[in-house]
């Protein structure tokens, strides 16, 4: 077992960082003033970025209607993102935008849309190819690099998935399908400068994906409330969000006409994604990574499928990792006496079952034969380093295991 | 006040320890599953460190210019290079936090941080032989 004396669950941080400067937006019939809303940001002429799917609900038809509101002119429709994007698809966005003089970016879409349009400005803004910004804070910046990043062209997300929480974040994660890898982009220029909560706009979501992304906001809040590097103020949104997704999730992925808990599981995505502003996530996000990298598992049903076994396996790595876990299950309504990971785990593998995802990674396409290789892609996951417990490659073996 | 007066300071103390630890057999083999060539950019001051870690080849450790072309670019002042080796530096909040900005696939270096931390010691033990305990109290 690793040893306490290098992290820090409680107490006063040496340093952490909260950022939120997107301007957020909830409530009803917003689709409709999206123009009136996009032009408070510098907005005059939109480049909509979005999915085949998505054109084809009528949803495209309805905000490109709500921006005539502002007066906005609409440059094109980029509507090829797919699942998960990729870099050639990024360039084909920010080419668009050349070619028909838009000078902003309106994602309407879930995380794939909404990380394409991000890489999309960058390219647009700073030119390039897509993996040339991959990293950490890397976008041309004041001061030698050491000052503020070079503002990208403004960017609005209408998030039609309620759980990436891509909307509100500084980072962007692309595919590299040569490479069979998922890299990231990550800076503050990135951050959306306006996100539109509607709850019209996951109308037409179907139940699994409804289901699945709640599921990957749950592990936003869960593992950022018990990551390394919590911290009060992401505290504050984990917590809340957490309130939101219980009482709303099972509600929004089975009864389709409920927009009051569609709405409220749509700011609890938004809610849930604040720790990662001080990188703050767990092992699930690492060993779901890898299964998404290596065996195109959808982020959220990978971590709907390995969150239980991370709490179980970090709960026994500590009393102060175990007390974190407490005020979640406390939260939930558990009386789990002294066993809160396993209560909190068989808490979450109950409700996995009940929206009606797979619960085992072997039901997703991971064979046994693949653990090495996803045992690889997960030690190298930054998450890792900020999981409260520090895994050796044999414990992630294991998890592996367990869950397949 | 930066702790290295110039970039021959840096090579003579962070350099040394990366020909060090690159002439560990065991922690090379380690630190090449990186499959990398990773670069570390200096400022304050400006130095660069480019170490070549492949699987199946011998392991390069460049002070200055070189003729490698790095996969992963870390830039940080070298006091936060000196502070890591030190174990002073939580390498997620410097991530966070900008002080360390990097360039490329950088979880291929990141999947290091948990092995590196035995060696900590090692630097500390470094300076001090060569007479710059000074340097190790940070």
């Amino acid at each position: 077992m690793d040893s306490a004396d290098d992290r820090q669950m409680a107490g006063f941080k040496d340093f952490y960082q909260y950022t939120a400067p997107t301007r957020v937006i909830a409530g009803r019939e917003l689709l409709g003033s999206v123009g009136f809303e996009f032009a408070k940001e510098g907005a005059r002429r939109v480049l909509l970025v979005t999915d085949a799917v998505i054109r084809a609900t009528g949803l495209v038809d309805r905000v490109t209607e709500g921006l005539s509101d502002g007066e906005l002119e609409l440059a094109a429709i980029f509507d090829g993102v797919p699942q998960d994007s990729d870099g050639a698809v990024v360039a084909a966005i920010a080419a668009l935008a050349a070619e028909t003089g838009a000078d902003s970016f309106l994602a309407l879409g879930g995380g794939s849309v909404m990380d394409s349009a991000k890489v999309a400005n960058v390219l647009f803004t700073h030119g390039g190819e897509p993996r040339d910004w991959e990293g950490y804070y890397g976008l041309p910046r004041a001061l030698e690099g050491a000052g503020r990043a070079e503002e990208l062209a403004p960017l609005a997300c209408i998030p039609t998935t309620a759980g990436t929480g891509s909307e509100v974040s500084f980072a962007a994660v692309i595919k590299d399908r040569e490479a069979r890898v998922k890299y990231q982009i990550a800076d503050f220029a990135l951050i959306p400068r306006l996100a539109i909560l509607d709850p019209a706009a996951t109308a037409t979501l179907p139940p699994q994906i409804a289901a699945a992304t709640g599921m990957d906001a749950m592990t936003h809040a869960i593992e950022g409330y018990v990551s390394r590097e919590w911290n009060p103020h992401a505290d504050a949104c984990a917590l809340h969000a957490l309130r939101l997704i219980d009482a709303n999730l099972e509600r929004a992925v089975h009864q389709s006409d409920d927009e009051t808990a569609r709405g409220n599981m749509l700011i609890a995505a938004s809610l849930a994604i604040a720790p990662t502003t001080s990188g703050a996530l767990g092992l699930a996000h690492s060993l779901s990574h890898a299964c998404g990298a290596c065996y195109d598992v959808p982020h959220g049903i990978g971590n709907a499928i390995n969150l239980p076994a991370s709490i179980e396996y970090n709960a026994a790595g500590g009393e102060d990792i175990a007390a974190r876990y407490r005020d979640i299950g406390e939260l939930l309504g558990l009386q789990a006496g002294g066993e809160i990971g396993q209560a909190l785990a068989e808490h979450i593998r109950e409700r996995v079952r009940s929206l009606g995802l797979p619960t085992r990674l072997s039901q997703v396409g991971v064979p046994e034969s693949g653990i090495a290789l996803l045992v690889q892609g997960a030690m190298g996951d930054a998450c890792t380093l900020v999981n409260p417990r520090a895994p050796t490659a044999e414990d992630l073996a294991e998890l592996y295991r367990r869950a397949l | 006040m930066p702790y290295f007066n110039d970039d021959q300071e840096v090579y003579r103390y962070l350099g040394r320890l990366f020909l060090d630890l690159l002439a560990d057999e065991e922690l090379a083999r380690q630190f090449r599953t990186a499959n990398t060539v990773v670069q570390y950019r200096y400022r304050k001051p400006e130095s660069q460190i480019t170490v070549k870690l492949l699987e199946g080849e011998d392991g390069q450790v460049d002070l200055g210019a070189t003729q490698l072309e790095p996969e992963v670019v870390m830039t940080m002042d070298a006091d936060v290079a000196h502070r890591f080796w030190l174990g002073k530096v939580n390498v997620t909040v410097a991530l966070a936090r900008g002080q360390i900005k990097t360039k490329g696939p950088v979880a291929k270096i990141l999947k290091l941080v948990p092995l590196v931390k035995p060696v900590f010691p090692r630097y500390r033990a470094q300076l001090e032989a060569a007479g710059r305990s000074d340097l190790a109290e940070v």
